[in-house]
């Protein structure tokens, strides 16, 4: 057994976006030499997200706008509050549930050391509070 | 639009250049957000509709051990960008301060001086201070200086109270004091001076609970009426974000929530910084 695991660092630009990190993973993947297993994409934030979703678009802007809806930003939050851990003001509770109900991890199979996935499927990268340097895991398990 | 107010104390390239930067942070400054790239920094203007900050460095190594951020950083980030404008930050009750404030203007090219009562654990009327204020009055340069409530563990509230810089603003009138936090929760304190003297501006970056735009929703129709600001000290207010405590880009909305017209938007969005950061 084959356990492999990359950090690895993506710069988003914006306050919310979306950014198709699938040509990253099947790298990781080709690179591992795991002829067969399982990929894991994750996150390490918790205002931000992985998601898959057929990679178009209308789609992404979907996404975000209706995520937007669910959980507007002048929402009354709980979350409004100093954190004292951070010495600062927690203000971006609707990043936390659109991370929340958008996921924040992926798993495809893993064959003759490719990614095996649907042909519509895209995995992204979800920003909900950016602009910021952030991290995601893919972790590849397998022989 | 210029922030008149953020602090470089989150810079990745910075973790390991300089040894106790990390600390200063995490123990003296009190943040526990992740370092950034410099490029982040950037991204947060652009987002925010920023064109230029101010960097504002504390130097409490007396006080607290370490600065946060140093003159000499503060200088490193200008020479990267043009965006960047750099203050400096002295010690007042060190020996040669007033000289060491000179040679950061003179020498150092930077733009104005930062203090910190609070932080750097200084009363503001101790007439040991007033050497350093004589300075920047003679550099002809602003003066932004913390009031009200610190962030910062073990730093005592009544150092930021506003009043307490009464007899300095008295002494020397043409140096520009600008009370950073708009004073919070000494709001009409801080209100009064700047409506009794020429010379005292006063700062948006204040945030001590809710979010932004109900914090400001709070304070500036509340606590004080907005119409003070739209009609006696539009051109006495400065947008400041204290970024990264703060988002630029949520104070942006914030400041932009409040019932106030377009003309005074622009002097506290650009006009009245870039007035007092220009040399006489």
């Amino acid at each position: 057994m084959i356990i492999k695991l990359e950090r690895i660092r993506i710069q988003t630009r914006k306050s919310e976006e979306v950014i198709d990190i699938t040509p990253r993973v099947e790298e990781a993947v080709e690179k591992s030499g795991i002829k067969n297993g399982l990929v894991n994409v994750l996150t390490s934030h918790t205002s931000s997200g992985v998601l898959v979703t057929e990679g178009i678009p209308c789609l992404e802007e979907d996404i975000l706008t209706h995520f937007s809806r669910l959980f507007p930003e002048d929402e009354d939050y709980h979350h409004r509050r100093y954190l004292d851990y951070d010495g600062r003001l927690g203000f971006n509770a609707d990043a936390h549930l659109k991370s929340v109900i958008g996921g924040i991890s992926c798993m495809f199979p893993i064959e003759n050391g490719k990614l095996v996935k649907g042909s519509r499927q895209t995995i992204y990268f979800m920003e909900y509070d950016g602009p910021l340097e952030r991290t995601y895991f893919v972790q590849l398990l397998g022989e | 639009m210029i922030d008149f107010h953020t602090h470089p104390v989150l810079i990745q390239e910075f973790v390991e250049k300089y040894p106790d930067y990390e600390r200063a942070a995490r123990q003296v400054f009190n943040i526990g957000n992740n370092f950034q790239p410099l490029e982040t920094f950037f991204l947060q203007m652009d987002v925010a509709g920023i064109e230029r900050a101010v960097l504002a460095p504390i130097d409490c190594r007396r006080a607290r051990k370490n600065a946060v951020s140093s003159n000499e950083q503060v200088v490193e980030l200008c020479r990267r960008s043009d965006r960047f404008i750099g203050f400096a930050s002295v010690d007042p009750l060190r020996k040669g301060a007033a000289r060491e404030l000179e040679n950061a203007i003179k020498t150092m090219e930077l733009k104005g001086l930062k203090l910190d009562p609070s932080l750097q654990d200084f009363h503001p009327g101790d007439r040991r201070v007033f050497a350093v204020y004589e300075a920047a009055a003679a550099l002809g340069i602003p003066l932004l200086i913390h009031t009200g409530m610190s962030w910062a563990p073990e730093t005592p509230l009544e150092l930021g109270h506003p009043l307490l810089l009464e007899p300095a603003i008295r002494r020397w009138p043409t140096l520009s004091f600008v009370l950073a936090h708009f004073g919070w929760p000494w709001v009409w304190e801080a209100t009064a001076l700047a409506l009794k003297y020429p010379n005292v501006y006063l700062d948006t970056s204040c945030l001590y609970y809710d979010s932004p735009k109900e914090f400001f929703q709070f304070v500036f129709s509340k606590q004080i009426p907005t119409t003070v600001i739209e009609r006696s000290l539009r051109n006495k207010v400065v947008f400041g974000s204290n970024y990264p405590r703060v988002e630029m880009r949520n104070m942006v909305h914030a400041v932009k929530s409040l019932v106030l017209t377009e003309g005074c938007l622009n002097k506290i969005f650009k006009e009245n910084a870039e007035r007092l950061l220009s040399t006489p």
